[in-house]
């Protein structure tokens, strides 16, 4: 029997003949299946060319079964996808048949089940170690850092003051490390606000944290006020600090009563304190929810817009683009520092300032900057990919999980369609992101922090794999738009719902023509022809000094035909 | 007061060559625009260098215009366009251009013509007052204006001279081209030569000139391809059977499996389902042995059912029994107009309450309408294609959802088309020649106030459509979206006598070719094509089948919000991508080049091997 396609690591667990795949788009089609620990695969040659579904079994949020007679098949599966889909299978009550979805179920969900999350079984060997990517003090180097007034504090190297931080902090240099821990004591899950970026030439900053621990009674914090003076003066250009909290004020409010809260503008002078509404992550999951009842299986297609509409998913990314623009506005504009945090500081407060710091600085919007983009602003900064996702766990109702990662790309992928020059990855990157945040494949997005992860020696990092495959990942239109801000468009009018991505599995939307492999090849093409060139220069330089040299000048009477017309 | 007539000249050194850039600055220039005393006009612009004087033409009627002039120039108007800065300067009315130059050196000068201006909105603050310019091709400009009185008499004056009923008051008969004209346009569509084609593949088609006179039927060409088995006196009486005379005529010829396309008006079989043996005739003879047709009625049933109590009504199957006919629902012209009013207000919608944009987009139903015409051309492509069948097209009169549909199924089943010659030919013969009434249906868009009488964005959803086949085909086409924009422009307000009239008829008694330039003169001038050219085309033989799929099908931003957003980034994008291509056919001479001089050097000396 024919071998199945395998990742190294990769071991087939179970294999069924006459398996029924319930294709919604072209009809149910008999096949074999094969599941392995990374994926599941099914293949029948009943059409030609042979019909394949091949899902990573980490994208399964849960399989359920259902009822289901189509002749002998009187079982029926129903695999729901955290990437959009929800593939149907229909098979006749037989030993092998119940015995394949169980192994199914057991290795979708391997933290359950007491297994590994497949990339700790995953064998794949790069030849750059993705993991060197990003290195903290290389990035702050970058930025200017340590100057004067911000300093790499190693207070957190034992995540003794904050647990879901990374262990290398910037903070003010003037802060002593006994005020930094008052700080720390009155911010929720000890976030203190440290520097995510600097401007390099006003010096003003976008500073995270979460949400000061105010509660009912308004409680005060002379450190906590002392410390954000200190980022206020850290910058010369203004005398103003403005904190954006990302939550709707009304919810903000609900916060004090329950021990949070937020920043009084009494207690802090030259503090403006903006509230950007953007509801939680609930609203969020449901949203996305919303959408794929839209986009699958079928389209209502005389309700197509209406329908994408009601599930308000582009009016939060709109809300997201527009927070993000005015942080980069403030900065680059009102050059005056910006702290942004919202309950915890890990969700909205990752998406507003990955987005503000990719408007602002060219270098996060190249495929190397945006893996350190990643790599620091979420997954240093704890953004709990384990939670949000949940990787391997078959408690698909748990309140935690939400699509804020996915929203993050989303806008990204509005803002290289706005300004499609102006960043070095193209779509298939964000694509591939997003199929691996959820495959377990890499660790790059398995846990939930720096501290709990000690993925490094155990795991492949996703990084290792794009950056051996840049060319598949560069967009070919790419012009470096060295220090310049870009900011988007944030109307509704101008957003678009990525139907690339979240509409992928419907036939329907398979590029008519895959421009992009046209793209593709003119910058092979470039650089092949580039190098002719080159070969040829040297060539010719060599060939006049050899008959130079040996006294035989060459004739330009003589008029040869070219050897080649084309490469 | 004809003494402040003065000419503008347009900054000199960039306005002869300014008939491409048809954008904020449009003029092109003007020869005779003016309204002078003498045959030629001092420039007021200093940055004139050659103090160029402009001959006006003899037939020049100046009065016409100069009564609805009442004031020709202000000083000090401020002029509001989105993503520009503000430019003050002095506004100028000529006969047809609306002119605002801040008389400095290096700055645009916007050039509109009144053709181009839709309706215009009036207010007041004090003595400065606004008006606002709504165009035909969409976008919006303020202009701030000192003194009540100047305002309202400017404000009147582009009313007048915005709605002139005369086409032989309009600009085309007044411009002049700065180019010489290599190649001209009228000449280059000929029936004649569109036949030879035909000819060359089958000899079941001829030439018919029953119409030289334009007495069959008033909106077809003198020249039409019908059965060489079929004549004239039977011509004649199918006509009488079919809405405005529109007998079947060749639209299409599938060079493939020789099955055909015609398109017709509606049969006039009226409630008592009269029959006409001739027009049986004729459409039979296009059948081969045994094989069946397929009749596309662009109509809903219902539809066509109420068609007859008119007079009108469709084929009945007792009297066709060879064709299958199959009705498709596009909507009627007024019900496109409002869809189209629709679609503008939602995008121009300031307000921050943008939360129901997608609704509105849908409410609106231009991307129904798309939708529908692509299926039905899909469908008439899919009959001849690949059931090898013919198909006769028609709607009620077969002037515009008809149109559609030939058109389109032929951009589907025809690579040459899709090419920028085949492009302007498939306009000129199915949409010109075949009596689309432009002046009626383009006489105003969105923004209108009047009351629509014919007008529709008929052609403009047909250009809405081949954006969306080009969009899916990014390669197929040999043209670019500019090409579609700059078309749909014109097809509204142009400085070229195309789309002037509604039909062949009226074309020739207002002497278009002799009078007027031809759009197609200008565009396929090679200066001007580069500007049109898909960079990315690849010759591609094949049938296209676009997908109609809602989520397949974009709003046309490079139309409707085109004035609401800045294009600086995609064109960059787009510039980037001719770039790499240039430099890869500049890299490729070079290889070439290197390696003859390679070669040169090794039979040269014969010591080197051949790399």
């Amino acid at each position: 029997m024919e071998e199945v396609p395998r990742v190294p690591g990769e071991t087939v667990k179970a294999v069924a003949k006459d398996v029924m795949y319930l294709c919604p788009f072209t009809g149910a089609v008999s096949g074999t299946l094969t599941v392995t620990d990374y994926k599941l695969y099914f293949k029948s040659l009943e059409r030609d060319p042979p019909f394949v579904l091949d899902v990573n079994l980490g994208v399964i949020s849960r399989v359920e079964t259902i009822s289901m007679q189509i002749g002998e098949n009187n079982r029926g599966i129903e695999i729901v996808c955290k990437d959009m889909r929800n593939p149907r299978f229909a098979y006749k009550e037989e030993q092998s048949k119940l015995e394949i979805f169980e192994t199914l179920t057991k290795h979708a969900f391997p933290l359950s089940n007491n297994l590994p999350l497949f990339a700790f079984l995953y064998k794949e060997t790069f030849p750059e170690d993705g993991w060197k990517v990003y290195d903290p003090v290389a990035e702050y180097k970058r930025q200017g850092l340590p100057n004067e007034s911000w300093t790499i504090s190693k207070i957190n190297s034992n995540f003794e003051v904050c647990d879901t931080y990374p262990a290398m902090l910037v903070v003010p240099t003037s802060i002593k490390d006994e005020e930094l821990r008052k700080v720390a004591s009155f911010r929720a899950k000890h976030r203190i606000p440290v520097l995510s970026w600097i401007h390099p030439e006003s010096q003003a900053t976008i500073v995270r944290c979460s949400q000061p621990l105010v509660g009912p009674s308004d409680r005060r914090c002379k450190e906590d006020e002392r410390y954000l003076q200190t980022i206020l003066d850290a910058n010369a250009q203004s005398h103003k600090l403005t904190i954006f909290d990302a939550r709707q004020s009304s919810v903000a409010d609900t916060n004090k009563a329950k021990d949070g809260g937020y920043e009084s503008e009494s207690f802090y002078p030259n503090v403006e304190l903006n509230f950007l509404e953007i509801p939680n992550i609930h609203v969020m999951r449901e949203s996305l929810r919303k959408l794929r009842e839209v986009v699958y299986p079928s389209i209502d297609e005389a309700h197509w817009l209406s329908g994408v509409d009601s599930t308000h998913w582009l009016e939060y990314i709109r809300l997201l683009l527009a927070g993000a623009v005015r942080v980069a506005d403030k900065l680059e504009c009102g050059k005056t520092s910006v702290v942004v945090h919202c309950s915890d500081g890990w969700d909205r407060t990752a998406q507003l300032t990955s987005l503000a710091m990719l408007m602002l600085d060219s270098y996060y919007r190249t495929l190397r900057g945006f893996q350190v983009l990643l790599e620091k602003e979420w997954i240093s900064f704890g953004h709990r990919f384990a939670a949000r996702l949940g990787h391997g766990d078959e408690n698909h109702a748990n309140s935690e999980r939400s699509p804020l990662f996915v929203q993050f790309v989303d806008c990204v992928w509005q803002m290289t369609r706005q300004f499609p020059s102006a960043f070095e990855f193209n779509e298939l990157f964000l694509i591939t992101i997003l199929d691996h945040l959820y495959s377990c494949l890499f660790g790059t997005f398995l846990y939930n922090s720096e501290q709990e992860r000690e993925v490094h020696s155990k795991t492949v990092s996703l990084w290792s794999y794009v950056n051996n495959h840049t060319e598949d990942f560069t967009n070919p239109f790419y012009v470096n738009y060295e220090n310049h801000v870009i900011y988007p468009v944030a109307s509704l009018r101008h957003l678009e719902l990525w139907v690339s991505y979240y509409v992928r599995w419907n036939p329907r939307m398979r590029p008519q023509m895959p421009v992009h492999q046209n793209l593709k090849e003119l910058l092979v093409l470039r650089t092949e022809l580039q190098k002719k060139v080159e070969e040829l220069q040297r060539d010719v330089a060599s060939s006049r000094s050899v008959s130079s040299s040996s006294d035989h000048g060459p004739s330009p009477s003589h008029t040869s035909t070219p050897l080649y017309t084309t490469v | 007061m004809l003494d402040g007539h003065r000419f503008i000249c347009p900054v000199a050194g960039t306005c002869c060559e300014s008939d491409r850039n048809l954008y904020w600055t449009d003029p092109p220039f003007p020869s005779g625009v003016g309204l002078g005393l003498g045959n030629s006009l001092p420039c007021f612009s200093s940055s004139c260098r050659s103090g160029r004087h402009i001959r006006l033409p003899s037939s020049f009627d100046r009065m016409e215009f100069a009564e609805l002039i009442k004031t020709p120039r202000v000083d000090g108007v401020v002029l509001h366009r989105p993503f520009m800065p503000t430019v003050e300067g002095t506004l100028c009315l000529t006969g047809h251009h609306l002119i605002l130059s801040s008389r400095q050196d290096n700055t645009e000068e916007l050039w509109l013509l009144h053709s181009n201006i839709d309706s215009i909105e009036k207010r007041f603050v004090g003595s400065l007052g606004t008006i606002i310019v709504k165009c035909k091709d969409l976008r919006i400009i303020q202009l701030d204006i000192p003194g009540m009185e100047e305002c309202l008499n400017i404000a009147s004056s582009i009313e007048a001279l915005s709605t002139l009923d005369s086409v032989s008051l309009m600009y085309p008969f007044f411009y002049r081209p700065m180019f010489e004209v290599v190649e001209d346009g009228w000449n280059m569509f000929l029936p004649e030569e569109a036949f030879k084609e035909i000819e060359f593949l089958t000899d079941e088609w001829r030439l018919s000139g029953v119409n030289k006179d334009f007495t069959v039927c008033p909106s077809y060409p003198q020249l039409v391809t019908v059965p060489r088995s079929i004549d004239d006196d039977t011509l004649r009486k199918v006509a009488t059977f079919r809405h405005g005379g529109r007998f079947p005529v060749l639209s299409y010829y599938h060079k493939k499996n020789g099955m055909v396309m015609m398109r017709a008006g509606q049969p006039l079989t009226g409630t008592n389902g009269r029959r006409c043996k001739e027009d049986e005739k004729l459409i039979n003879t296009t059948l081969r042995a045994g094989k069946r047709g397929y009749i596309i009625d662009t109509r809903a049933v219902n539809v066509a059912q109420q068609a007859k109590a008119r007079g009108g009504g469709f084929e009945q199957e007792a009297s066709y029994p060879q064709w299958r006919r199959i009705h498709k629902a596009i909507e009627r012209s007024s019900i496109l107009q409002e869809s189209l009013i629709k679609l503008v207000e939602a995008c121009n919608d300031q307000s921050q309450s943008m939360d129901r944009w997608l609704s509105k987009l849908e409410a609106s139903n231009w991307q129904t309408h798309v939708k529908e015409i692509l299926t039905t051309a899909c469908l008439a492509a899919q009959c001849i294609d690949r059931e090898g069948a013919s198909v006769l097209v028609h709607g009620t009169e077969g002037t515009d959802s008809t149109l559609q549909v030939t058109s389109l199924a032929q951009i589907i089943l025809d690579p040459s088309c899709r090419t920028m010659r085949g492009f302007q030919s498939l306009v000129e013969r199915e949409w010109l020649q075949a009596g689309h009434p432009f002046q009626q249906r383009c006489a105003q868009s969105a923004y209108s106030n009047s009351k629509a009488r014919s007008e529709a964005p008929v052609f403009l959803l047909f250009l809405d459509c081949v954006w969306q086949v080009l969009r899916q085909f990014p390669c197929s086409f040999q043209f670019n979206e500019h090409f579609l924009v700059v078309l749909f422009e014109h097809a509204y307000a142009s400085q070229f006598g195309t789309f002037l009239g509604n039909n062949a008829a009226e074309r020739l008694k207002l002497k278009l070719p002799q009078k007027t330039v031809s759009l197609w003169s200008w565009i396929n001038r090679s200066q001007e094509m580069d500007h049109f050219l898909n960079p990315l085309y690849e010759p591609n033989n094949l049938v296209i089948w676009p997908s109609v799929a809602p989520q397949s099908l974009l709003l046309w931003e490079g139309v409707f919000l085109r004035w609401n957003r800045s294009s600086k980034y995609l064109d960059e994008a787009y510039d980037e991508m001719v770039h790499i291509i240039e430099y890869n056919k500049e890299l490729q001479s070079k290889v070439n080049a290197l390696r003859r001089q390679l070669a040169q050097l090794e039979t040269g000396d014969g010591l080197l091997e051949t790399p």
